[in-house]
């Protein structure tokens, strides 16, 4: 070893901002139960999609009580069995740190904790988006194949489709940085995927149980409605229109992430 | 360098650290003695930004370490070797650390060759034991060739070459110049290992002082006489200027004259002696004695509240 150092040269805020990335990228792909996780995930995914677009494809003639959206159909099964396991494992991505005390070898290297947070929420939200999008396309495609049999299915060439379906990829996304920015809030695994779960599905169920009109007026800011909004062909009347649902779905994760920020800085590691 | 100055840091109705002032020289290494519960981690986690103090300062190279860039190539640190990622690999888990202050990978593959765990680079830390997560959080701490270093309780669930070897690796870096810092719970290990002593108890400052002069002056040589006519050899060591303390099961404690003196005295005055001990008192005892103090007041404040007035 050489004798030490007083003084480094400074890099720029840029390089630095990388350089955290980097090291969250790396946490993130070299844990081996992501990758399992993810690909049972989307294995059952797939096979749960082709089990609902039977099940679609078997309905004769308008189904009661009102027509299902005929891309919606798609997604049933990817807003289940995709959605809740990578929620689940971003919230992780940050309790787990917490829960080893792995955080503060974290906050020692990296103090500016916003800095932290804002890698993270990165690092996870991209792996979802990717993830998410290969796998919407992936349940339209099959989905469309075995309604097309049924001369039902629908084509990415009509308009408003691929829109939708790239936005069920977004979907993923928004739900994967909520579970990470509630993760970094509450801190507890089991506490941060209950609350988790009540933002991505439980909202939207409670809001339904108001009394008309307040369920549609409080129930279109919920999540899962505002996702369906924008992933649906035919939005349903007196909800928020697709593009405000669309602000509405990045507004949860834009806001946990700023509360986030707030206190994580304030807290003792 | 570290300089605390008037730290405080209170949890609740808990005082943990209680207005300590210390500094922590560079070329030395600095032992961070105190009972369990002393305030220790708690300052050592203040040092690294990693709790609020609730008033004074700590700084690192005259800084505030969040102020650091890049702060792991300044102060190398291991709080809790046990907090790590038990899914990973040694090497992926050292290189995200590395990543984050752009330290490259080839320093990775240095400090895992220079704690012994280049052939457990590949291995899930699951499977590491208490020794060497411990290798594992000191190779962390080494990444960024940091001129500031500190350790808490480094040689727990170490065997006794892994203590030697973290002794070792404590003097080699105090010699290249770097400010080692090292917690402990224990005097034996620090006065082997340590140049100076930082000894807290109850979060407040006990001693700061060189290891050799806590060595010296804590080694309160006596020398142990038993006669059976104690009274006149007591009566006799004192004409000569010592000073005896008289034990319960009836012998002397005498300091001020060494054991031949002390056989020659009784010969010229025919007093028989029995039995002739010279005694050094341990650096162990010197230490609880010390830290002693603290804890009995704590027990003591605990008793006096909880007991029923009289």
């Amino acid at each position: 070893m050489t004798a030490p150092q007083a003084q480094a040269a400074r890099p720029p805020a840029a390089v630095r901002a990388f350089d955290v990335l980097a090291s969250e990228w790396t946490k993130l792909r070299s844990a081996r139960s992501n990758y399992l996780t993810l690909l049972i995930a989307a294995a059952v995914t797939i096979g749960a999609t082709v089990v609902v677009a039977h099940a679609i494809a078997s309905t004769h003639g308008p189904p009661p009580p009102g027509p299902i959206d005929p891309l919606t159909g798609s997604f049933l099964a990817f807003a289940e069995y995709t959605v809740l396991p990578v929620s689940i494992l971003s919230v992780l991505f940050f309790t787990s740190e917490y829960g080893t005390g792995l955080i503060c070898t974290t906050f020692a290297a990296v103090p500016r904790r916003r800095a932290v947070l804002a890698a993270k929420a990165a690092v996870t939200g991209t792996a979802a988006l990717v993830a998410g999008e290969l796998l919407a396309f992936a349940a339209f495609f099959l989905t469309q194949a075995i309604l097309s049999g049924r001369h039902r299915g629908l084509s990415l060439a009509q308009p408003g489709v691929p829109g939708a379906v790239l936005a069920a990829g977004l979907v993923l996304a928004a739900c994967a940085v909520v579970g990470l920015g509630l993760g970094a809030i509450i801190r507890h695994t089991a506490g941060a995927i209950a609350a988790t779960i009540a933002v991505i599905y439980l909202l939207a169920a409670a809001c339904l149980l108001l009394p008309s009109p307040w369920n549609a007026r409080i129930c279109r800011f919920t999540l899962p409605v505002a996702a369906y909004q924008v992933v649906a062909l035919h939005p349903q009347a007196g909800l928020l229109s697709p593009a405000l649902s669309l602000l509405v779905l990045l507004a949860w994760p834009g806001a946990i992430l700023i509360v986030a920020a707030v206190v994580i800085t304030r807290r003792d590691a | 360098m570290i300089e605390v100055d008037r730290l405080r840091k209170r949890f609740g109705p808990v005082t943990a650290v209680d207005g300590l002032s210390f500094t922590v020289r560079p070329g030395l290494v600095t032992g961070f003695l105190g009972p369990n519960g002393a305030g220790k981690t708690t300052t050592m986690r203040i040092i690294l930004g990693l709790g609020a103090p609730t008033s004074g300062t700590a700084l690192v190279g005259g800084r505030r370490y969040q102020a650091i860039i890049r702060p792991l190539r300044q102060v190398g640190s291991l709080l809790d070797a046990t907090a790590v990622p038990g899914g990973r690999t040694a090497w992926s888990h050292l290189l995200s650390i590395a990543q984050s202050n752009g330290i490259g990978r080839h320093r990775v593959t240095e400090v895992l060759r220079l704690t012994g765990l280049d052939t457990a680079a590949p291995r899930r830390l699951r499977g590491f034991s208490l020794g060497m997560k411990q290798r594992l959080g000191i190779a962390a701490a080494l990444l960024g060739d940091p001129p500031v270093l500190m350790f808490d309780e480094p040689v727990n669930g170490l065997d006794a070459e892994g203590v030697r070897w973290v002794r070792q690796l404590l003097r080699s870096l105090a010699a290249e110049g770097r400010t080692v810092f090292v917690s402990s719970h224990l005097m034996s290990e620090m006065s082997q290992a340590a140049d100076h002593l930082i000894i807290i108890g109850r979060g407040r400052l006990l001693a700061d002082t060189p290891t050799d002069r806590f060595v010296e002056s804590s080694a309160r040589a006596d020398v142990l006489v038993r006669s059976p006519r104690a009274d006149e050899l007591a009566a006799l060591l004192t004409g000569r200027g010592a000073a005896v303390v008289r034990q319960d099961d009836g012998g002397l404690a005498v300091t001020g004259l060494d054991a031949p003196a002390i056989a020659d005295l009784a010969a010229a005055h025919g007093v028989p002696v029995h039995e002739l001990v010279p005694r050094r008192a341990s650096l162990e005892q010197a230490y609880l004695d010390l830290t002693e103090g603290s804890v009995e007041y704590r027990t003591g404040t605990a008793a006096g509240e909880g007991t029923p007035s009289r």
